[in-house]
């Protein structure tokens, strides 16, 4: 049982060794394959001839298959200087393309000596060739080839392993060849009896394939170029951003940021209109009706000491405006001016004062009595006027509902002016409705005769006579009438025929403004109009 | 009178042997380009002068030594032997080249080959660096014949000399311990 045991011991060591050779031969085969074929195209002369240590050669040649002969027919004859021939063996190995391969490997050599090798088939000498063994190297390629990062930025550090060959380290040479990953060109770099290099100027975040070969530097000894190493990838560092391009963009960002703020701030008010406009309110046109009246307008208008400037229209709805004809007597003496029309006065009822009403009273018209001191000359007129009724009863004016009332001046004794009597003391009252009937407005109207003072002012109506037998006084005079179809009054000035017998006079008319007094109006106190 | 001379004899035999013993340098010169330089000039004056017509009227024969390397046989040899075997030869060498340039006419040659000469005489400064011993100056024949052999031609002489140069030489400054010791 032991001995069955210590040769099964002995078998398992002797399998494990022999599937390691194996492994080993298989791969040996592969590299001389390689290597093979490396010298069939770098070395033209023949036997073909490499050193892999410090102590081999391998020769080959290459013959066809047709014309190959068996190995004994062959002998490889070496012989070193100063020394006696010797003979190698020869073993044959097919190779690709209908060839085949004859081998001679020696296992002890000189070096630095010539070398004589002569090859013969059958006798015949078919290949001779003198060579030094130092120089036919042809190494394995550099294992373990490495690729790290340095640190800095576009470089990549390379290592490898050197042939391990003892007297030749510092001899060897390598050629790195790297290239960006999918690219076909590469860069070479060749470095000298060393064992790594920096790879730089390359490019950031970028993929690259490194290889390897190496060559024995050719001084003391020198070969062929190896086979390239199995390529290795490494990505370089990402791109990282020059610190003072950082520095200065940064800078410059931050003056421009200041440059717009400043700007901005100069700029606060107008960017805020634009941006938050104000809501208008009309509290600054209606001093205190917000704030004081809570916003009842009435009340504000009635407590309000500014002065406004308002259209009576607007506010006095209820009150329409009445006209008031203020006829005048004109006389048919000579050098008579043409009457001056009296303005007519369209004067509110009721609210305000009868000292007011005779303010607009004409100027002219003050003159022209002065000048002409006839009685009842207004009233002559009107029935000359009506002597002549064709042209006075055809007359619009009468026709309408309108009523008259007319002023006489009475002479006087005494030289007080006019002026006075007029501006102070003579109030006419405004009689005038339109579309009322005759009996009503009489009630309403009547006749006055007032004289105060120096002078008389006699006043008629025209409803007095209300068959339209106004008569007419005295010479002709001049008159406006007045047409109120209910939506406008219509304003014309107007003569009797009898001031057309005297002559073109000329009628003056005279604007009216619809005022409110001066007086009415406190200092200082400015007019606002209302929007 | 006697005293003085006899004072001059000391001073003399004082100054003698302390030139005879001069030190070596303080540094070992384990850089391989050194001789990498001569073997490169070896190497083209072998080149240039490999043309040269009837030898470039060099007759005689000159005895140089042998080049061959076994790394296994080297492997058995201390450094002393190797030594030994490189002084000798570079002795040898340096004799040869001494004869060659008496009977070459050429002024090219003849700087060609006092290049080669001096390089020979550097070798020896760059051993007794390495604190190996030069025994190239010497006139005693360190190994025998069997290291030895015999070339009649300039060519020849000048081949054996580069490969001798990047062999034997080469592998004896690789070797020497006091390079071994700085190298890592």
């Amino acid at each position: 049982k032991k001995m069955t045991n210590d040769n099964l011991n002995k078998l398992l060591v002797f399998c494990v060794l022999f599937c390691a050779q194996k492994t080993s031969i298989v791969h040996g085969a592969q590299a001389l394959e390689t290597k093979v074929t490396l010298l069939l195209h770098a070395e033209p002369e023949n036997p073909k001839c490499f050193a892999e240590g410090m102590s081999d050669l391998t020769c080959f040649w290459e013959e066809d298959e047709e014309r190959a002969g068996f190995t004994d027919q062959y002998s490889f004859i070496y012989t070193y200087q100063n020394e006696n021939s010797s003979e190698c063996s020869i073993t044959a190995l097919p190779a690709a393309g209908g060839k085949r391969l004859y081998f001679c490997r020696l296992s002890q050599t000189q070096l630095f000596v010539p070398l004589d090798i002569r090859v013969f088939r059958d006798d015949l000498l078919i290949h001779n060739r003198s060579l030094f063994i130092e120089l036919v190297f042809l190494l394995d390629p550099p294992a373990n080839l490495t690729l790290t990062s340095t640190g800095t930025q576009g470089q990549l550090k390379a290592s490898w392993l050197p042939p391990s060959l003892k007297y030749m380290g510092d001899s060897m040479m390598y050629e790195v060849s790297y290239t960006m990953a999918g690219s076909h060109i590469g860069k070479v770099e060749e470095v000298q009896a060393s064992s790594e290099l920096i790879l730089r100027g390359l490019q950031s975040g970028t993929k690259y394939k490194v290889r390897i070969r190496v060559k024995l530097d050719g001084i003391s000894y020198s070969g062929y170029w190896s086979t390239w190493t199995d390529p290795v990838l490494m990505e370089t560092m990402p791109g990282d951003l020059d610190p003072l391009i950082v520095s200065l963009s940064l800078i410059i960002s931050l003056v421009l940021t200041l440059l717009s703020l400043l700007v901005l701030m100069s700029h606060r008010r107008f960017l805020l209109k634009k941006i938050w406009p104000i809501i208008p309110t009309p509290e600054s046109k209606f001093q205190g009706l917000f704030k004081v009246y809570g916003g009842d307008f009435q009340e504000w208008l009635g407590h309000s000491t500014g002065g406004l400037w308002l259209r009576p229209a607007y506010f006095y709805s209820e009150e329409f405006p009445a006209p008031l004809e203020v006829l005048s007597e004109v006389s048919l003496g000579p050098a008579l001016p043409s009457s001056a029309l009296p303005p007519k006065a369209s004067e509110t009822l009721g609210e305000e004062d009868e000292d007011e009403k005779l303010k607009r009273v004409d100027s002219a018209l003050m003159e022209r009595w002065r000048e002409t001191p006839q009685e009842h000359w207004p009233m002559d007129q009107l029935r000359a006027i009506h002597q002549h009724p064709a042209p006075w009863t055809q007359s619009s004016l009468l026709e309408s509902h309108d009523a008259y009332v007319t002023l006489n001046a009475q002479n006087h004794s005494g030289e007080e002016p006019l002026d006075d009597i007029l501006e102070e003391t003579l109030p006419l009252q405004v009689l005038f409705a339109s579309g009322r009937t005759s009996s009503e407005s009489r009630s309403d109207l009547g006749s006055f005769q007032q004289s105060s003072g120096l002078g008389r002012l006699s006043s008629q109506s025209s409803f007095e006579y209300p068959n339209h037998t106004w008569p007419p006084k005295g010479p002709g005079y001049t008159y406006m009438a007045v047409a109120d179809s209910g939506v406008s009054m219509d304003y014309s000035p107007m003569s009797s025929s009898k001031i057309d017998d005297i002559g073109k006079g000329v009628i003056y008319t005279n604007e009216y403004k619809n005022e409110i007094p001066a007086h009415r109006r406190p200092i200082g106190t400015p007019i606002h109009f209302a929007f | 009178m006697s005293s003085i001379s006899g004072l001059v004899a000391v001073l003399l035999t004082v100054l003698q042997w302390a030139g005879r013993g001069l030190p070596s340098p303080v540094r070992p010169i384990c850089d391989p380009r050194v001789l990498d330089r001569f073997i490169m000039e070896a190497r083209d004056t072998e080149t240039a002068l490999r043309g040269c017509k009837a030898g470039c009227g060099v007759t005689g024969t000159f005895v140089v030594p042998l080049t061959n390397v076994d790394f296994v046989v080297l492997e058995t040899k201390d450094t002393e032997e190797q030594a030994l075997e490189v002084q000798s030869g570079l002795f040898l060498f340096g004799q040869a080249l001494g004869a060659v340039r008496e009977s070459v006419s050429r002024a090219a040659v003849k700087s060609l080959i006092d290049n080669n000469k001096s390089n020979i005489h550097s070798l020896g400064q760059v051993l007794r660096s390495l604190h190996i011993k030069d025994l190239s100056l010497s006139p005693a024949p360190a190994v025998g014949d069997s290291a030895t052999r015999k070339v009649s031609s300039l060519s020849e002489l000048l081949r054996v000399h580069t490969n001798f140069l990047r062999g034997k030489v080469r592998l004896l400054l690789t070797n020497a311990p006091a390079c071994q010791q700085n190298s890592t």
